[in-house]
């Protein structure tokens, strides 16, 4: 299992929170702890997840960015082992 | 009736649709949704009223899939707005851009479990690309320009805009807004497109891989012309087809699970596949470490998340294909390659010499695709008659071909070819359906009876749901769970009672007249082929097995 740190900022819309939980649990990854500034009337909201999951984390980050109010996503503490998409997938058998 | 730029929210919505081109739009309307039906009695916009929500959504994605624009479906809050859901989840599935116009309860009135009450935009939140809840109609004109700007931006996908009761009552005034047009420019990282070039030009058996992406790119041409510059073999996806010509003598049609032998055969053995608008998807690749297990990969696409999600890239181009796909075009060198490509395709050709005296349906569908005219659109749904649909039938672009793929709906095909006849006036619309599917949205009939829309269905009954019985006999050691129809309706009786001319034929010699017959008919028609029950799809690769391993008989 690998664990991750997200630092997400976002633009402070509607329901934006629960997208990206929405997406996180939807692409495989366990929401371990969370902290999150948001709905403040600021244009800005600041969401920091801890994340673990068998996949990489490019995965979340990518379907993270696609969401429309995103302004940014980084990865701090990565994890020593890291797992390209490839591996996992590979590894996994598709049903 | 809203006057200049006084506006109520329900005028102002209908108002803000003409803005972006909207002639035509689909529903069903309820309580929530009033007073934009009553905008709706005082605008040019034309309403086609459906007999059931899912098929306003189905009909706005076969209008969307048909045309290129958006397409609109309105319904009511609660019930109205959950029939919606499978559709969005379809057009989530295919990167259809609709925009889907709910109405909710009054502000005052959510989260009071209200009558009619369902919190749509927590159930959009997992079947659309962004959804919006309006609390106040002063945000009613720019929420809707961005919906359909966000619809269509990028990779393309539905939008959910809920309006609760009150702010569609509220008076407002119109802004004026001037959206932006969308451009989809992406500035390329130069090294991708230089180890691109390199990739390709080293390739000594390369294979162009062409998805959905590329009809809804608009880049036909594009990708057409790059096609015949380098020579490239071309295999496509479900929604794909359409994308290259069917005379391209190096096109060996469509890949995976159902896929011709020829192209799966050739994409296990290729050294490079150029993947252009297609995303790896399960039933292409088939047991994804063993599909083409050789092959470099060149990844064009406008996703971002599409890269490296299922098989890693050796080059990746993001953006707009019509823009980028030009960029590779080269002649390559690779005469064995196509020679035996070219050898591949004859000697694995479909065979239509069908013993007996009963329809086979590959026969049948062939003989409607050589028959129907240049512009006609075939819908299909979903089971044994769509994948002989896609196999045994040729599009001349992919708005001409339009089935539920990702999703994999039943009951897709009649509102879908309602949407895109409403779209194509003047072209001959085909929905090709199974009897499992025909049933699961049958109410449209009325739809198509009242607007005297000249559909034409071409309904293949084995009185089976086909394809689950066929996995039920091959791999569930033929133990057959509630896979038997034949209880189904008198057919004919039904198309009657909705005033379409109809007609059955039982055996092979009886196909041709009935094709004609059917084609000619100037309004709309129900043909029923009636097959033998046990007929299965072929080939067909196996769940978890390699391409290369696929069944040809049972």
């Amino acid at each position: 299992m690998n664990h991750y740190q997200l630092l997400i900022t976002v633009d402070d819309k509607q329901v934006v929170l629960e997208r990206i939980l929405q997406v996180t649990r939807y692409r495989g990854f366990l929401i371990n702890g969370m902290s999150a500034v948001v709905n403040t009337g600021t244009q800005i909201g600041t969401i920091e997840l801890q994340v673990s999951s068998e996949r990489p984390i490019e995965l979340l980050v990518d379907q993270i960015n696609k969401l429309i109010d995103i302004k940014g996503v980084k990865v701090d503490n990565r994890s020593s082992r890291q797992s390209s998409a490839q591996d996992y997938l590979l590894s996994t058998q598709y049903k | 009736m809203a006057t200049d730029n006084q506006h109520t929210g329900g005028s102002l919505l209908f108002d803000v649709l003409q803005q972006h081109g909207v002639q035509h739009v689909f529903g069903y309307p309820g309580g929530a949704i009033m007073p934009i039906y009553d905008a709706l009695y005082d605008s040019d916009v034309q309403h086609f009223l459906v007999r059931h929500e899912q098929g306003a959504a189905f009909s706005a994605i076969g209008y969307a899939r048909a045309t290129g624009k958006i397409g609109v479906c309105l319904a009511t809050s609660g019930p109205g707005a959950t029939n919606l859901i499978t559709g969005l989840a379809d057009a989530l599935a295919d990167s259809i851009p609709i925009v889907a116009i709910t109405g909710q309860v009054a502000t005052a009135a959510m989260g009071s479990d209200a009558f009619q009450e369902i919190d749509v935009f927590g159930l959009s939140l997992a079947c659309t690309k962004h959804s919006f809840q309006v609390r106040s109609v002063d945000e009613l004109e720019k929420v809707l320009h961005k919906a359909f700007t966000i619809a269509l931006e990028g990779r393309q996908g539905p939008v959910l805009v809920d309006i609760p009761k009150d702010v569609q009552l509220a008076a407002v005034e119109k802004l004026g807004i001037h959206y932006d047009q969308i451009t989809n420019k992406v500035k390329l990282p130069p090294a991708d497109v230089s180890k691109a070039l390199e990739v390709l030009s080293q390739a000594k058996k390369p294979i162009l891989y062409v998805g959905g992406g590329v009809g809804m790119a608009n880049a036909l041409d594009e990708v057409r012309q790059f096609a015949n510059e380098t020579g490239l073999p071309c295999v496509s996806t479900l929604k794909g087809l359409g994308a290259i010509n069917a005379d391209n003598p190096h096109y060996l049609g469509m890949l995976g699970m159902h896929g011709t032998k020829a192209a799966n055969l050739a994409v296990q053995e290729c050294d490079l596949l150029v993947a252009v608008g297609a995303r790896f998807d399960d039933r292409v690749t088939g047991k994804l470490n063993e599909f083409a297990p050789n092959a470099k990969i060149i990844h064009f696409d406008i996703d971002t998340a599409e890269i490296n999600k299922r098989r890693t890239a050796d080059a990746a181009i993001l953006g707009d294909l019509k823009i980028n796909v030009p960029l590779l075009s080269m002649p390559l060198n690779i005469t064995d390659w196509q020679d035996k490509i070219v050898t591949m395709k004859k000697d694995f050709a479909w065979q239509y010499d069908h013993p007996g005296k009963g329809i086979y349906a590959p026969a049948v569908l062939n003989e409607i695709s050589e028959k129907m005219s240049e512009n006609a659109c075939v819908t299909t749904d979903v089971g044994q008659h769509q994948m002989w649909a896609a196999q045994h039938m040729s599009f001349n672009e992919p708005c001409n071909f339009l089935t539920s793929g990702g999703m994999g709906t039943m009951g897709f095909g009649l509102p879908a070819a309602i949407g895109a006849q409403v779209s194509r006036p003047h072209d001959t619309i085909i929905a090709v359906t199974g009897d499992g599917s025909f049933m699961m949205n049958v109410q449209e009939l009325s739809t198509i009876k009242r607007f005297q829309l000249p559909v034409k269905i071409v309904l293949i009954d084995n009185a089976k749901l086909g394809m689950v019985r066929q996995w039920q006999d091959l791999f569930f050691d033929g133990r057959l769970s509630e896979t038997d129809l034949s209880d189904n309706p008198d057919f004919l009786m039904l198309a009657n009672a909705f005033d379409i001319k109809s007609k059955m034929i039982t055996e092979k010699d009886q196909v041709s007249e009935a094709v004609d017959e059917m084609l000619d008919h100037n309004g709309p028609y129900l043909l029923q082929v009636k097959i033998d029950a046990q007929e299965n799809v072929w080939p067909l690769v196996p769940p978890e097995t390699a391409n290369d391993k696929m069944m040809e008989s049972s």
